[in-house]
């Protein structure tokens, strides 16, 4: 039996930062139903794709991989009406993930306030940029600007240019996984106490959490980190070098004086690396310009993923920096069933894809793209709140499901 | 929210920041280190005085820990780690797969022992497969893991963020595996292995991106400081902001707001200030309109600070924001009023550091920072002592090299 066969979840919000959360307990067995409205889209429908294009809001590659194995229902919370019908599915809830802009829930009668007298077992986790307390907490960015005010961007890039960030706004991608924890835990209390509660995580303090080591580092006054290409304070050399084709690139990562004699090794012992100012690591570090060109004259015209093969080993580490078309076919990923092909109506197949890890007792699975909007009113009205097809189709003339 | 579950921390640089997780969770987690210190234990170091004591990277990282000493390749470390284990509910390491089975803590081996002990192993590439074996840290999971080929400048090499996001990535995720195996065992009674591939954890931040390749033939590209044609980290002042010249629904009247503010300082040209923003969108403009446009953009954020900026657009509802260091992280006026930094006294070095408290805000304050990190071997008598060994014993062992 999957793991959370018997969790129900419920889902108010947009974007990638909120429904990447809630997939990890999809993937492992889960219910999770999206209230959505066609009145107001989540964006992601619309990304990548053009509503006038076959399939409409139902055809966005993005939202059907990050929303993948969900239900949608159909629910315009702007009626009093809907909200009645949103808040008898909290009833049904064991869990109620948000990520609106704060405010807004309660504006709806949905909050945790309202909520906790009733239902003192809900697990409810609110998921937006700032938090939901704070002045700033009405601040409406996404995640460019939360990846700029964590601090990711200072981090990320070359001294001498912009403070750019890693790619794919870092903060969508990081913070849902401390949402997923945040529930998973209170879950676990839950099952122990009988008690619910509430959890705001904020994305960006999910940030600022994981670079720790900066913020500890600026209090004691000691060196700050900053961007600074490729380099590391332990390591030379380490960075990425050319290999034949066009923008092909390995990583190597030389740690300590055993893995850069390998590298020598497997150079075929050249004489500009047998050179006695290159053979230790604090040596090598101050050599860098040097060892990297020289690296790179070595590496250039080399195919790439047979580099990787031939200094794995012996060895070093390094790694073929790969593109989306590497990932599909990575031979790793393959293996490890990351990527499950699933038929779509307007997409054709779409590689869904498995989370970080694998729980060997209950490995759970990835089945469906994400849901058409929509898609599962019946069975969320009907099947779940006991609606005739009559009311459902009167709710629907009516604008409620809408 | 973790309160009675107990941990045993056996992680290097790669696991530090989910055992502290956990740590913050509530759970008891012990830190084990080889005799004389984690090699991750790096610099820079507090005071600038090169002792693993003093690592801030450890300091900052291991948190709600308690620290024991162990050399567990030796026989007598073993039998003592066998004895940790039977008290143990959760075993979280980062041993390559055939480091792990060497030193006796193979998945088969544990399970048959151990029955209810939930072993969560954070690798490059996870437990099997053809690049089981592989090693790399941050660098070479970053780079097969898809993210660095699209981070930096289209005219340079890829570039990756200066601390370690495959780490940041996994330890959530990691801690995410590790609940939900809890839960299993709560049912069950049973533990399992929880698989992390660093690599895998990786593929998140392209939030669907081989999906969309897959899907739309659009292939992303390495675009530095834009997205897409447009703009998105501009020069400032004293610094960089993030301001997307998109359009779309949600991003329009933030641009005109802009141009509003523009007015009113006299800095937007007549052309700007006449543009019809309605159906503003910047993938159908020519280049050199595009580029006229961030022109008189980027000369207005020139002639202000990122503090300016971001001030006047909290106030006008601008989407820019600052590109933060580490000292305006911790100015910051929002997060100071979360109260989103705590100061954790650190007695055994006589100092007193800040560090970022909390991922998740509840009322009774469930998740924080509970201890400061453990200097080497700080509980030894503590954790073997509730084992039964002695002070005369525990002298031995120190002795003989094995705490």
């Amino acid at each position: 039996m999957p793991l959370f066969e018997d969790t129900k979840i419920l889902e108010l919000g947009a974007g990638a930062a909120g429904p990447l959360a809630t997939r990890y307990f999809a993937e492992h067995g889960a219910r999770v139903i999206r209230i959505e409205s066609a009145r107001r889209p989540d964006f992601l429908r619309a990304l990548f794709r053009a509503p006038a294009e076959a399939g409409g809001l139902d055809a966005s590659p993005m939202f059907v991989a990050l929303n993948a194995d969900k239900q949608s229902v159909r629910l315009d919370l702007s009626r009093p009406e809907a909200r009645a019908l949103a808040r008898r599915l909290v009833d049904w809830a064991d869990v109620v993930l948000e990520n609106f802009a704060p405010g807004v829930m309660a504006r709806w009668q949905l909050d945790w306030e309202t909520l906790r007298e009733a239902r003192p077992d809900l697990v409810m986790v609110s998921g937006c940029l700032f938090g939901q307390t704070g002045p700033q907490r009405g601040y409406p960015g996404f995640g460019g600007q939360g990846s700029a005010i964590a601090g990711f961007n200072h981090l990320t890039g070359w001294p001498d240019r912009e403070a750019h960030g890693p790619y794919g706004t870092i903060t969508d991608s990081l913070s849902p996984r401390y949402v997923a924890l945040a529930i998973a835990a209170a879950l676990l209390e839950r099952r122990r106490t009988g008690r619910g509660r509430f959890v705001d995580v904020s994305q960006i303090e999910c940030g600022v959490y994981s670079l720790s080591e900066m913020i500890v580092r600026e209090s004691a006054g000691a060196e700050s980190p900053t961007r600074c290409g490729n380099r590391d304070p332990v390591a030379a050399p380490h960075g990425v070098f050319p290999v034949r084709g066009e923008d092909r690139w390995v990583a190597i990562a030389v740690f300590d004086d055993r893995q850069w004699e390998a590298l020598v090794v497997a150079m075929g012992s050249p004489e500009w690396a047998r050179a006695p100012h290159l053979a230790a690591l604090a040596e090598r570090r101050s050599h860098q310009d040097e060892l990297e060109a020289r690296l790179a004259a070595w590496t250039r015209g080399q195919d790439g993923p047979e580099l990787m093969r031939r200094l794995q080993a012996a060895g070093v580490e390094a790694g073929l920096v790969q593109d989306v078309e590497d990932l599909e076919r990575d031979p790793q990923l393959a293996h490890r069933g990351h990527f499950v092909r699933a038929p779509h109506p307007h997409l054709g197949e779409v590689p869904l894809e498995r989370c970080g890890f694998r729980l060997s007792a209950c490995p759970g699975e990835v089945r469906r793209p994400g849901p058409d909007l929509g898609a599962d009113d019946e069975a969320v009205l009907g099947g779940i709140l006991g609606l005739s097809a009559e009311e459902i189709d009167g709710l629907r003339e009516a604008g409620v499901v809408a | 929210m973790l309160d009675a579950v107990r941990v045993l921390d056996l992680t290097g640089e790669p696991g530090f920041l989910a055992g502290k997780i956990l740590g913050d969770l509530g759970a008891d987690v012990l830190k084990l280190e080889p005799p004389g210190g984690d090699p991750d234990r790096r610099g820079p170091f507090l005071g600038d005085v090169a002792d693993p004591e003093r690592s801030l990277a450890w300091l900052a990282l291991n948190t709600s820990k308690r620290g024991i000493t162990l050399d567990i390749a030796s026989e007598a470390g073993r039998g003592l780690l066998e004895r940790l284990l039977a008290g143990t509910d959760v075993l979280l390491d980062s041993f390559p797969p055939d480091r792990g089975d060497a030193l006796g803590l193979g998945w088969e081996r544990l399970h048959a022992a151990f029955p209810g002990l939930i072993l969560a192993r954070i690798t490059p590439f996870g437990a099997d497969g053809p690049h089981a074996t592989y090693r790399g840290r941050d660098l070479v999971a970053v780079a097969m893991g898809g993210n660095l080929a699209l981070t930096g400048d289209p005219d340079r090499p890829p570039v990756r963020c200066s601390l370690p996001t495959a780490y940041h990535h996994a330890a959530p995720e990691a801690a995410l595996g590790i609940v939900m195996a809890l839960h299993h065992r709560e049912a069950t009674g049973r533990g399992q292995r929880v698989d992390v591939s660093l690599q895998e954890c990786q593929l998140q931040t392209l939030l669907g991106g081989v999906a969309v390749a897959a899907a739309s033939g659009r292939k992303p590209r390495r675009a530095g400081a834009r997205i897409g044609s447009t703009r998105e980290i501009w020069a400032c002042k004293d610094g960089w902001v993030s301001f997307g010249l998109r359009g779309g629904a949600a991003r329009i009247p933030n641009l005109v707001a802009t141009v509003e503010w523009m007015t009113e300082c006299g800095a937007a040209p007549v052309w700007l200030r006449d543009t019809d923003w309605r159906e503003f969108d910047p993938r159908r403009l020519a280049p050199a309109e595009v580029a006229a446009f961030e022109e008189a953009f980027g000369s207005f954020f020139r002639t202000r600070t990122m503090r300016e900026l971001y001030e006047e657009a909290l106030a006008r509802r601008i989407l820019l924001a600052p590109c933060n260091d580490a000292r305006e992280i911790l100015e910051h006026r929002q997060l100071r009023a979360r109260e989103h930094f705590v100061r954790v006294e650190q007695p055994r070095l006589g100092a007193c550091l800040e560090h970022p408290d909390s991922f998740a805000r509840t009322e009774d304050r469930a998740v924080r920072v509970r201890r400061p990190a453990p200097g080497i071997g700080e509980h030894n008598a503590e954790v073997y002592g509730a084992l039964g060994v002695g002070e005369a014993e525990l002298a031995r062992l120190r002795e003989a090299g094995v705490v």
